[in-house]
């Protein structure tokens, strides 16, 4: 990360945020601030031209950003987001998904060198692939050798395991799982108004803590999410069992990826999720 | 008197001739509680345990009874009560079973499932020799080197543990490592939790003040609402019941619940008193830090710092309990 640039980059980012607040354009911005650590920082709502100051930007902004838009769907003024590439993916994919407007959000592009996050690394899109003003100038992205190597590297590791091998491997992480619902939670694919865990009175989810259950819940995420998975790697960042749970999304992807050619997810605002749209095309050897 | 750390595991393999005892230990990658094996590695390098120790007393999922229907319906009760022992629980997490003591034992209703664990479970502390960035029970008046609410109280000197029975069932683990025990060991010095929290008894009556207070809208954007700080939280003793059936027969079990999920407040008929993240956060704070103590006389937060450690969205109870205490209250 080269310093100064970034230190430069934060302070363009108050100002911008300071005048879009003066001027109206927003009603308030979701950005990062500061928390009592230094290596962490915290989603900050800044909602006073004074306020802009307390913006940061550094190597800790790691929180996604984008589904906070929830919160308020039908806002007075534009919500204003920073978006890196990773959070302009999220924003598509709520977009998408018909969960938010995009002429309600007001998109603060942040170009990203990467942050102190293992799924940085490797990263495709460092730069707001949708925004509404750039502060700074754009980031170097990776190669595409290097993004695609990778991209799947672990999964390819995965893949070498025999089926068995794989059963005993996940049944022993959702042993760990305490389903806080943290993956759900904050992942910007996960929008259902009511997730099918919280029915309780139709029972698809126990709510009994055991081996069973959490696979149940882990496997229905997962296919749940399958090819609307942007990638961003928070459902596993914030698991506080340490599972590897961008893994499943992840071998779907990659599934997806040799059966339908290159598709990412979250890049254009218009695609359809593949596995949402029927092409008389489509491969169908597996049926 | 004191024990030589050489000596801990046949201390251990005593116990455990008694009793299920539980040592904290990394379990697949997790830093938890776990049952020893007698050979199975005890973790005391690290401050605080990622999971507390809750589940031993109050398991995640409990079974209550299980039942068959039929021409003669059977209804069976499940009581699982084995003696246990759990060894290397800081001073922060002996004070949280005192506070679940109190939920489940005192005032009004005594909780058979929890009181038929508690009463078979003796408690072994072990003095922290160092602090985590993110503890601070000493800011809420404990000491991070003694647990009064301990059967037994350990403190690393080194090469040996001094060692003090504070009950009679610690008086028993004493008789039992006799053979173990020298005489003589100074208690070590206490070290001091880094972060200081302006935690303090007018904290709980200001905040009983402050239920329409703006800051809640404030300091509940970022959650999630997922029930991370909840689930790693060594006092948070809530749970809900529910059955399991297969056809005719099944099993009722009550299991942890969180009041940060959106069903834990919703009512048969849909409407929900929480309807949102603020009411949710609101209420947390709010029993940790004044409803509880309103009711007990203490607080239900024994400053361990999981939650400020775990949350996802980076939210920390220590900054709002500052923040707490610089506002300025009409009428305060």
């Amino acid at each position: 990360m080269n310093d100064t640039l970034e230190i430069k980059r934060e302070a363009q980012l108050r100002e911008t945020a300071r005048r879009l607040l003066e001027d109206g354009t927003v009603g308030y911005i979701i950005g990062w601030g500061t928390t009592r650590f230094e290596d962490k920082t915290a989603p900050l709502f800044a909602a006073k031209p004074e306020e802009a100051d307390r913006l940061v930007w550094n190597e800790y902004c790691i929180n996604s950003l984008a589904k906070y838009s929830l919160d308020d769907k039908y806002p007075e003024k534009k919500i204003g987001i920073c978006v890196r590439g990773c959070d302009s993916r999220a924003v598509n994919r709520l977009v998408n998904d018909k969960q938010i407007e995009r002429e309600n959000l007001f998109l603060i592009g942040m170009p990203c060198s990467g942050k102190e996050n293992s799924v940085c690394e490797g990263c495709s899109h460092k730069n707001p692939v949708v925004y509404d003003i750039l502060i700074g100038e754009p980031v170097e992205e990776n190669t595409e050798e290097k993004a695609s190597a990778e991209r799947f590297r672990e999964i390819e590791e995965f893949e070498k395991m025999s089926p068995d091998e794989r059963y005993e491997f996940w049944a022993k992480q959702y042993d760990k799982c305490i389903r806080c619902y943290a993956c759900r939670n904050i992942c910007p694919a996960c929008s259902c108004k009511e997730c099918y865990a919280d029915q309780y009175m139709v029972g698809w989810q126990g709510k009994q803590n055991n081996r069973a259950e959490s696979q149940v819940y882990g496997l229905t995420r997962a296919y749940h999410v399958g090819d609307r998975c942007i990638e961003c790697g928070e459902c596993e960042r914030v698991c506080p069992m340490g599972l590897p749970i961008m893994r499943q999304t992840k071998k779907m992807l990659k599934d997806i990826n040799d059966l339908f050619g290159n598709y990412e997810c979250g890049v254009e605002s218009e695609r359809a999720p593949v596995l949402g749209e029927y092409d008389l095309t489509d491969r169908d050897e597996f049926m | 008197m004191q024990l030589d750390k050489s000596d801990l595991q046949e201390a251990l393999r005593i116990l455990s001739a008694e009793a299920g005892v539980f040592v904290p230990s990394v379990v697949e990658g997790v830093s938890r509680f776990a049952l020893w094996d007698g050979e199975s590695s005890i973790d005391l390098s690290r401050v605080n345990t990622e999971l507390p120790p809750k589940d031993i007393l109050f398991p995640q999922t409990e079974k209550m009874y299980s039942y068959k229907m039929g021409k003669n319906i059977e209804i069976k009760e499940i009581i699982d009560n084995p003696k246990q022992v759990v060894f290397g629980i800081r001073p922060c997490d002996v004070k949280s079973i005192g506070c679940m003591d109190k939920v489940f034992l005192e005032k009004t209703y005594v909780d058979s499932f929890y009181a038929g664990k508690r009463e078979n479970l003796t408690v072994i502390s072990v003095g922290c020799t160092q602090t985590d960035r993110t503890c601070f029970c000493d800011s809420m008046g404990l000491s991070p080197s003694d647990a009064p609410g301990a059967d037994v109280m350990m403190n690393d000197t080194g090469d040996t543990f001094v060692v003090e029975a504070y009950t009679d069932k610690g008086k028993q683990v004493m008789e039992a490592w006799k053979p173990l025990l020298k005489k003589g060991g100074k208690k070590p010095a206490a070290p001091e939790c880094t972060l200081k929290v302006k935690m303090s008894p007018e904290i709980s009556v200001k905040l009983s003040k402050m239920f329409e207070h703006p800051i809640w809208e404030e300091v509940s954007r970022p959650c999630i609402g997922c029930a991370t700080c909840t689930y790693v939280c060594p006092t948070c003793y809530c749970f809900d019941m529910n059955s399991d059936n297969h056809s005719s027969e099944g099993t009722k079990f009550r299991c942890w619940d969180s009041c940060m999920f959106s069903d834990y407040s919703r009512m048969a008929g849909g409407h929900n008193p929480r309807p949102g993240k603020k009411e949710r956060v609101r209420n947390r704070y709010m029993h940790k830090l004044s409803y509880f103590n309103e009711r007990y006389e203490t607080s239900l937060c024994a400053g361990c710092g999981r939650c400020a450690d775990k949350c996802p969205a980076h939210m920390d109870i220590t900054a709002f309990i500052d923040r707490v205490a610089e506002e300025e209250m009409e009428n305060a």
